[in-house]
């Protein structure tokens, strides 16, 4: 990776020749530490890179992720001992500063593998227990909260960039996906195996507001004026069907209602 | 009464450094030649997630011994009171022996660049050290030992040799040491000092654990990369190192191009027969504790 960074400048080196010793095998203070410099990138890219295989496909492969990689730790070095957090910011800056921000297909990329960083280590939560809703009356329910498991991230997209990252994963000659709006749910299953799934676009505005812990009854109404009136006069059954779902795929830690 | 006896620091045997691509080797058997395994403390410290479920299943079959990178013990920023608490979390699940870290710092100014940087060895800094050593055991309630970190540069404002300065520190903030006989080789060779005196010059009771680990040669210097297998004068190092310290819990490092987990295994078996070899004992397990029949 030698070059492909910013190399010592010479307030670096006067600073080195005024601190740290020559080696007695030739090395000046400045090429002593330059193996420290040398050592940052070669430690924080290949670690974005490992965080990011989707983005890097995206982008043509580690070439050209790398000058991503070093322009982004330059404008925000990492400040956290945490390097699974390293890449925090990189959806961001990839959805503000251009060339990379000029394709839909690299923002949902760095969008949807953050979303599996974040399921990867979220806290965990004990599984739901459907007895807790047997002794709920009906009217309680549109004042109930659902309680989603931490691991959950529910993402609109521009792309099925979902199925593009499960190609480059199981390298199955993956293919630039066409622009379809989806909308996907990431989450880390029962075996702690991470997982990604399309969903109704509805489904998900849903569980949006419900993430965001409004009750289930002003949820509904609120996506209720989201869709037409005939899929609206079905929305019941459908919140039934999707709330088993929920529950069976361990989306949902608890139900809470109002005491 | 030595350090170790104090703190009841136990001799765990061999082990190796858990790293991800052995998980599923090592999840649901025990090998018979590994005894114990060194944990990256940072990789499990988040609140839950997949990392923390192979630490469980792990854990039911080895005792772990966390070991981090992230204290800055040598740095100047204010300790991280939060890395800290999650730390002791931690120690406290694994019920672990020691913890350790190394002699280093890792940021300044709230940047953290995740390297082991080295320090200048001053009468002022062997005492900020100390104290903030004071502080991370009085918060964990463990015991601490610091590591010898490979260097590649040297301060010309040091005026301490580091062995002395790892010595003296041990001393005044009761701690112990993790003797990190490839570190020793490294910092050795690109400073030009004599790697045995290094060794003679540790106080052998506070040595509650060594690292083995290979290294790369760069032509003008040699780079700590745990890369490959423990290089002859190493293990050299190694056998003086036990010849002082008696049997010390010992612990094989492989990083980067980590090989299959038998390879892994086999490094660990030799550092058992050098053991063994240099300290003219035959080793048995029995009831989990180590018996030495000299």
């Amino acid at each position: 990776m030698r070059g492909s960074s910013v190399a010592l400048d010479a307030t670096l080196v006067a600073r080195a020749e005024r601190l740290v010793l020559p080696s007695s095998r030739g090395m000046s203070p400045a090429d002593r530490l330059d193996v420290y410099r040398e050592q940052f990138w070669l430690r924080h890219v290949p670690s974005l890179e490992e965080d990011y295989p989707t983005l890097s496909w995206v982008l043509g492969g580690p070439t050209r992720f790398r000058d991503l990689a070093i322009e982004y730790l330059s404008a925000r070095p990492p400040r956290t001992w945490d390097l699974q957090r390293l890449g925090e910011g990189l959806p961001g800056h990839v959805a503000d500063h251009a060339p990379w921000s000029e394709d839909s297909l690299a923002r949902d990329a760095a969008r949807l593998d953050w979303a599996f960083m974040e399921a990867f280590d979220a806290a965990d939560a004990p599984p739901f227990d459907p007895s807790t809703l047997s002794a709920a009356p009906e009217d309680a329910w549109p004042l109930a909260t659902i309680v989603f498991h931490p691991a959950v991230r529910a993402l609109t997209l521009a792309h099925p960039v979902h199925e593009l990252r499960h190609d480059v994963k199981n390298s199955r000659s993956p293919v630039r996906p066409l622009e379809a709006s989806t909308h996907v749910i990431v989450w880390r299953d029962a075996v702690c195996c991470l997982q990604a799934i399309a969903v109704e676009g509805t489904a998900l505005a849903l569980m949006a507001m419900l993430i965001d812990g409004a009750p289930l009854g002003q949820a509904c109404d609120a996506v209720a004026h989201l869709v037409t009136s005939s899929e609206g006069s079905d929305l019941g059954p459908r919140v039934s069907a999707w709330f088993e779902q929920w529950t069976a795929s361990g989306w949902v830690s608890a139900v809470r209602f109002p005491a | 009464m030595g350090y170790r006896e104090r703190y009841a620091i136990p001799d765990l045997g061999i082990g190796v450094g858990l790293r991800r691509p052995h998980v599923a080797e090592v999840l649901n058997k025990r090998h018979p030649l590994v005894d114990w395994m060194e944990i990256v403390s940072e990789n499990y410290l988040a609140e839950g997630g997949i990392q923390r479920s192979h630490l469980e299943a792990v854990g039911g079959h080895y005792r772990l011994v966390p070991h981090g990178v992230s204290l800055s013990i040598g740095g100047t920023d204010p300790l991280d009171r939060s890395y800290l608490a999650r730390l002791g979390s931690l120690v406290r699940r694994l019920d672990a022996p020691w913890f350790s870290d190394h002699l280093c710092w890792t940021g300044v100014g709230g940047i953290d660049i995740h390297d082991l940087l080295p320090m200048p060895y001053t009468a002022r800094t062997l005492a900020q050290v100390a104290e903030r050593v004071k502080v991370v055991q009085g918060e964990l309630e463990a015991p601490f030992a610091l590591e010898n970190a490979s260097t590649y540069l040297e301060f010309r404002e040091s005026t301490i040799p580091e062995q002395e300065f790892l010595a003296e520190l041990a001393e005044r903030a009761d701690c112990g040491i993790l003797l990190d006989v490839n570190n020793v080789f490294v910092s050795a060779y690109n400073h030009g000092f004599d790697a045995h005196a290094y060794i003679d010059a540790i106080p052998a009771d506070r040595v509650v654990q060594i690292h083995l680990a290979g290294h790369e040669d760069k032509g003008t210097y040699l780079l700590d990369t745990h890369s490959d297998h423990v290089r002859a004068e190493v293990w050299d190092l190694y056998r003086r190192a036990i010849r002082r310290c008696g049997a010390v819990s010992t612990l094989v490092e492989w990083d980067q191009s980590i090989p299959v987990w038998d390879v892994l295994v086999a490094e660990a078996a030799k550092a058992r027969a050098v053991r063994s070899e240099t300290l003219g004992s035959s080793e048995t397990r029995a009831n989990g504790t180590w018996m030495t029949a000299l």
